[in-house]
């Protein structure tokens, strides 16, 4: 793992970030099917998430997602190897055919299986990994908690009561043992249904009353407090009406046949920009500051844009023509190797070189919350 | 000076609320029918068709937190969000012990429960947020959670819909809406992922332009075969608890929602204004 | 500065206000200390400062609440957080984030308040309650008292010229409460800070207030005044002046110190009167202990609990465990109910180790109340409690209702356990406990939110069942019931067993430890009111029992 550079401090890279730059690799990774593109695209992930990890418990989701991607390649090969179109290739082996009765017609199992469909296969459930690697990379890297933090203010209700839904769940497990030991000393049975009704209710009327308190001291301590209602919001309700016009046309026409795809997908671009205007002034009305907001600097722009390029390579390549991005595998050859793009690929190694400085803000509530030391040094007496 | 009366709710959906709840519900059915519903594609067309479920994955968060930006705009008081936050973290613990995707998911009952007390604005939101929180818990922000959080939202907005009833009907009738709506959700949830799961090259894959009526058959195979297996013992789990532990969570619920008197009613007696500064029960000075 | 004008407010739904043409001025700069039974309004009262009431309650008010110049009529709470702030008892369940710093700065983004400003408040609230070495530490991590300077600070930081504070203290040992109430002491003195305390252990505060608000409910207007008039016919008082007025004592002094200058003609006249003890059948030396620790250990991960405790519990005895938070009063209580095995050495109770029994055969051999009395109870209504209990447990129906109409008639038995008040809970879970009338008997912190009536009752029903020979343990803090009821008093620190004793021995000449009336008759052994009046009554029989 790489250790910081002596005489400077090493700050934690701002969560958005993170998830800009798997967004980008992610999209990279849909826009092909070369397995060999595929595979570098995985092998930069996973280096990246190697060398800028850290000892959070959410940093292992990358494991958690990268087995889910050999899940959904295992059941799409199955599926593909029982069920599958028989088109002609190079057979490798032969399952019996099996007869279905008539309200199953158009399902057949069984059928010749040939290298050619089940490399297709592979392929496209490959494509699916990756994605799903980025997004494991994305949550091993940004801090959950943090993230919470920089929601933008149209959600920020919401935020709060994810917030208050995270600080609360480890309570509720204590407090689910201590009724678990309080039904023990009154004689009463743990098991069974009389024991779950018997435990349930307890923790739920205590989680509810602690509910209210906990509003009013948000009451008291001015949330909600709301400016005057200006023009903005005149414009914001424009902006959003028109947006879901304008994204409720887009769908309509991508999955239209007679129209073109270009068309639908500009609709979308537009309304979906229109929607983020509207959200981002209505946001505005609030009148809340931000204590010490998360840093955003050089490394984050550096990170953010490294995603963003990768993109653009993969964009600019398909719109070239250059070949080797879309591999099918009817004629069964190996796959061509596009050096440029692959090199637009390596862009994506960039977070791994870049280190933010920084002071390491003190609250961080990823090492402290979770740490089982504390919780033990709370003692019950 | 007196407000005007109204029946406390916890959360209330305005006409703007309302409006783009409708929207993004129709377009969270079209992110999730769509296989059954597109039309035949050529040339150009048919190279794109395929990145449709990338879109609405891109999408549908956008449309999610404008919904969610409105409904809590308007109506989300200080009660309604601590009410939110705690029912969402029990949720979320419930559903620690079934991992991943699929599994038991004993938590739907609570939520249901939930709407079903606190109504559908509530319903809706408790839905959603229980389901990014227990994301968050995890560390499994995947693809799939923007549509999970769509059909958790529909299945607590759905439970606030029932009928009014109470008593032993009324258990009965929640306990038939869990299975039915366990089953659903499962059924959505399995069509989202049926491109991926299939493809468009087997027989049991969606066909561009195959009408509705054929891609839904084709879709009933699938579903069959692949996710029935959890999705059954999830209906009856979460039936099962309601009928177990319906009764006292609904009191527990209910006595919650009257102690927290949303939209309280405050009447300002105008008379006593006019008793003069000088007639104060006379104190000793302050020292 | 907190003005009210002919107040009078009733909830929704109720048939008669709760507070009755309320008329009083807290004036700036001065520490208001509001007392008055359970039930009484006082809570009402104080949320009717911050604007809660009536807009979150709901509900009638007339009359008008005046804060710095806005009037809860027109402004909400939320619209009053820059003026004052409102701090309850429980200090977690107000908490939104889960660090000290963003807990600080959480009222301060409501406000609207500039980032540089921000940063400054911060620092200077950590300054000011003394957290600047917690300011990163997660707020699940720190002691009650920490928690609680965090909640204050946490108001604190909108820089409100007044602070509420219902019941602070409740929740904290004393150690703890004096860190609390010294910071309050300081931002009222240093700062220029109005702040209104309601607390029901006087004690405490009383030294502290500049005036004394008398809240009784049941119509009685509200009365204010200096804290030596009020407390000159309160029915709500302190040992100290309870024993002023048995000594008439004029003014009433409100400290140890101002009493000691007083007291030396009630010293000379006990000197010479033999003080009689509290009648209490002792169990002979022969009579088998109900339950021993033998060198028990306990500890988890790097944790030692407990280490080396050797006890026995003797029939008929009130025995008062005592120590800091953290010395291991709780793990010695749940080793002896069976929660936990010893790590080392062995706990019996009525010859057998009680985490071998079954829950039924535990019940019948000793009764633990937690400190949190609402754990135990799960019905929906009083009555619903007591018919389970008995069903459950296999008594006769009815039994559970005896014992609880046996602690406090009256109870309303379709009420919920969650809207009773602690005193009344508190009885309803001794009642659940005491139908299996076990031999021993544990109670962790009960004094905790009880007023003086309360704890009396408390007091009676203890003093009740040591006289039928059950052997009961008491882990608290509160050195005015030890003084009151215990014979025996076991000092615990660091896990170990630092003293153990007569009561009498152990408490009366300890600085901490001390109750009231010891501190101002030092170094006489006198513990409470009753025994220097039933001293001063002079008795024709005087039993001195050793």
């Amino acid at each position: 793992m790489r250790s910081p550079t002596p005489g400077r401090a090493r700050r934690a890279l701002h969560p958005a970030a993170w998830w800009a730059w798997s967004a980008g690799l992610a999209t990279a990774a849909i826009e092909t099917t070369n397995p060999v593109l595929l595979a570098l695209i995985a092998a930069v992930v996973v280096y990246v998430v190697a060398t800028r990890r850290s000892t959070a418990p959410w940093s292992r989701s990358l494991v958690v997602f990268l087995r889910l991607g050999l899940v959904v390649i295992a059941i799409r090969v199955v599926i593909e190897v029982l069920f599958g179109d028989r088109l002609p290739g190079h057979v490798m082996f032969s399952l019996p055919r099996a007869s279905l009765p008539s309200w199953a017609a158009g399902v057949s199992i069984g059928g010749p299986v040939t290298v050619e469909s089940v490399l297709e296969t592979f392929n496209a459930g490959l494509r699916l990994a990756v994605v799903l690697l980025a997004f494991g990379a994305a949550n091993s890297l940004a801090n959950p908690y943090r993230l919470l933090r920089c929601l933008p203010a149209v959600l920020y209700e919401a935020g709060v009561a994810v917030t208050v839904a995270l600080t609360y769940a480890p309570e509720l497990v204590t407090t689910i043992g201590q009724v678990r030991e309080a039904r023990r000393l009154r004689g009463r049975p743990n098991r069974g249904l009389a024991g779950l009704r018997g435990m349930a209710v307890p923790v739920l009327e205590g989680a509810l009353d602690r509910s209210l308190e906990l509003a009013s001291s948000m009451d008291s301590r001015g949330y909600g407090r709301r400016g005057a209602a200006t023009s903005a919001r005149r414009r914001a309700t424009f902006l959003t009406g028109a947006g879901a016009v304008l994204v409720l046309v887009g769908v309509y026409v991508v999955l239209n046949a007679s129209t073109p795809w270009g068309l639908g997908a500009a609709t979308l671009l537009a309304g979906a920009c229109s929607l983020a205007g509207g959200a981002v002034l209505s946001g505005r009305r609030a009148q809340r500051t931000r204590y010490r907001p998360e840093p955003w600097r050089r490394p984050e722009w550096l990170v953010a844009a490294s995603g963003a390029a990768v993109v653009a390579v993969f964009s600019i390549a398909g719109a070239l023509g250059v070949g080797g991005l879309q591999v099918s595998f009817p004629p069964l050859s190996t796959p061509p190797i596009p050096i440029l793009v692959c090199l637009g690929i390596l862009i994506g190694l960039v977070p791994s070189l870049v280190t933010p400085t920084g002071a390491p803000r003190p609250s961080d509530p990823s090492m402290e919350a979770v740490r089982p030391r504390d919780v033990a040094a709370v003692e019950p007496t | 000076m007196s407000r005007v009366r109204r029946v406390g709710v916890a959360v209330r959906l305005t006409t703007r609320a309302s409006v783009l709840l409708a929207v993004a519900s129709l377009l969270g059915l079209a992110a999730f029918c769509w296989p059954l519903l597109v039309h035949a594609q050529s040339g150009v067309n048919a190279a794109h068709s395929a990145d449709a479920p990338w879109i609405f994955v891109a999408l549908l968060p956008l449309l999610l937190a404008i919904v969610l930006g409105e409904i809590a705009e308007g109506s989300l008081d200080a009660k309604a969000v601590a009410l939110l936050g705690i029912l969402a973290a029990c949720g979320a613990a419930l559903r620690v012990p079934s991992p991943g995707i699929d599994g038991f998911e004993p938590m739907w009952f609570l939520l249901i429960l939930s709407g079903r007390v606190l109504g559908r604005g509530f319903g809706f939101v408790l839905g959603a947020l229980t389901l990014f929180a227990s994301a968050l818990v995890t560390g499994g922000v995947g693809p799939w959670l923007p549509f999970q959080m769509l059909g958790a939202a529909w299945m607590g907005f759905g439970a606030a819909c029932l009928p009014r009833a109470s008593g032993k009907p009324e258990i009965a009738l929640l306990a038939a809406y869990a299975m039915v709506a366990s089953l659903l959700y499962g059924a959505l949830l399995n069509l989202w992922f049926w491109p991926f799961g299939a493809g468009t090259t087997t027989s049991f894959s969606y066909v561009s332009g195959g009408g509705l009526l054929g891609n839904l058959h084709r879709f009933v195979f699938y579903d069959l075969t692949t996710s029935l297996g959890f999705d059954i013992p999830r209906a009856v789990t979460n039936a099962v608890l309601i009928v177990a532990l319906g009764r006292p969570v609904l009191g527990a619920l209910r006595r919650a929602s009257r102690r927290a008197v949303f939209e309280p009613i405050v009447e300002l007696d105008d008379d006593a204004t006019s008793q003069s500064l000088d007639d104060r029960t006379p104190a000793s000075p302050a020292p | 500065m907190i003005r009210f004008d002919g107040v009078s407010f009733t909830y929704s739904g109720a048939d008669a206000p709760t507070l009755r043409n309320v008329d009083l001025e807290i004036t700036e700069g001065e520490l208001c200390l509001v007392v008055g039974t359970t039930g009484s309004g006082k809570s009402t009262f104080l949320r009717a400062m911050n604007g809660l009431v009536p807009n979150s309650t709901g509900g009638k008010l007339a009359g008008d609440v005046l804060v710095a110049g806005r009037s809860t009529r027109t402004h909400a709470s939320r619209d009053l957080a820059d003026v004052i702030g409102l701090v309850g008892q429980d200090p977690s369940a107000s908490f939104v984030t889960d660090v000290v710093e963003d807990e600080l700065a959480y009222t301060m983004e409501n406000l609207g308040v500039a980032p540089q400003a921000m940063r400054r408040r911060v620092e200077d609230t950590l300054d000011l309650l003394g957290l600047h070495e917690l300011r990163g530490r997660s707020l699940r991590s720190l002691s009650g008292g920490q928690q609680q300077r965090v909640a204050i600070g946490a108001v604190l930081t909108a820089a409100p010229r007044a602070l509420v504070l219902d019941e602070p203290t409740s929740a904290l040992d004393p150690a703890a409460a004096e860190e609390v109430l010294s910071s309050l002491s300081r931002l009222v003195h240093d700062v220029g800070l109005t702040v209104v305390i309601a607390e029901h252990r006087l004690e405490r505060v009383l030294p502290f207030a500049d005036r004394v608000v008398l809240v009784s409910g049941d119509g009685v207007p509200l009365r204010i005044g200096a804290p030596h008039e009020v407390m000159a016919d309160s029915p709500v008082a302190p040992p100290l002046v309870e024993l002023a007025r048995l000594a008439g004592w004029h003014p009433v002094p409100l400290s140890v110190r101002d009493a000691r200058r007083v007291a030396a003609p009630l010293r000379a006249r006990l000197a010479t009167v033999t003080r009689v003890e509290r009648e209490r059948p002792v169990s002979g030396p022969d009579a088998a202990p109900v339950a021993v620790l033998a060198r028990a250990s306990y500890s988890y991960g790097d944790v030692h609990a407990l280490h080396d405790v050797g006890l026995s519990f003797n029939r008929g005895e009130i025995m008062a465990l005592m120590g800091r938070n953290g010395s291991g009063k709780s793990t010695l209580l749940s080793l002896l109910a069976g929660a936990r095995r010893p790590s080392a050495g062995s706990v019996r109770v009525g010859g057998e180790s009680p985490a071998s029994l079954s829950p039924r055969r535990l019940v019948k051999a000793v009764g633990l109340v937690p400190q949190d009395a609402q754990l135990l109870l799960y019905c929906e209504t009083v009555a619903e409690e007591c018919r389970t209990s008995d069903k459950e447990s296999g008594l006769t129906e009815g039994v559970t209702r005896r014992v609880l109409d046996g602690i406090l008639p009256g109870m309303p038995p379709d009420r919920h356990p969650r809207d009773l008040s602690e005193g009344q809970r508190l009885a309803l879970a001794l009642a659940v406990v005491l139908a299996h009338e076990p031999p021993l008997l544990l109670l962790d912190e009960p004094t905790r939110g009880l007023d003086y009536p309360s704890k009396a009752r408390l007091e009676g029903v203890l003093a009740g069942l040591a006289a039928e020979g059950t052997s009961v343990v008491v882990a608290t803090h509160d050195v005015e019931l030890v003084a009151r009821v215990a014979d025996r008093a076991v000092l615990l620190a660091d896990g170990e067993v630092v003293a153990d004793g007569a009561a009498r021995d152990v408490i009366c000449h300890s600085p901490v430890f001390a109750p009231q009336v010891a501190k101002v008759l030092a170094p006489d052994p006198w513990l409470t009111v009753d025994e220097v009046r039933r001293a001063l009554a002079g008795t024709d029989q005087l039993v001195e029992q050793s």
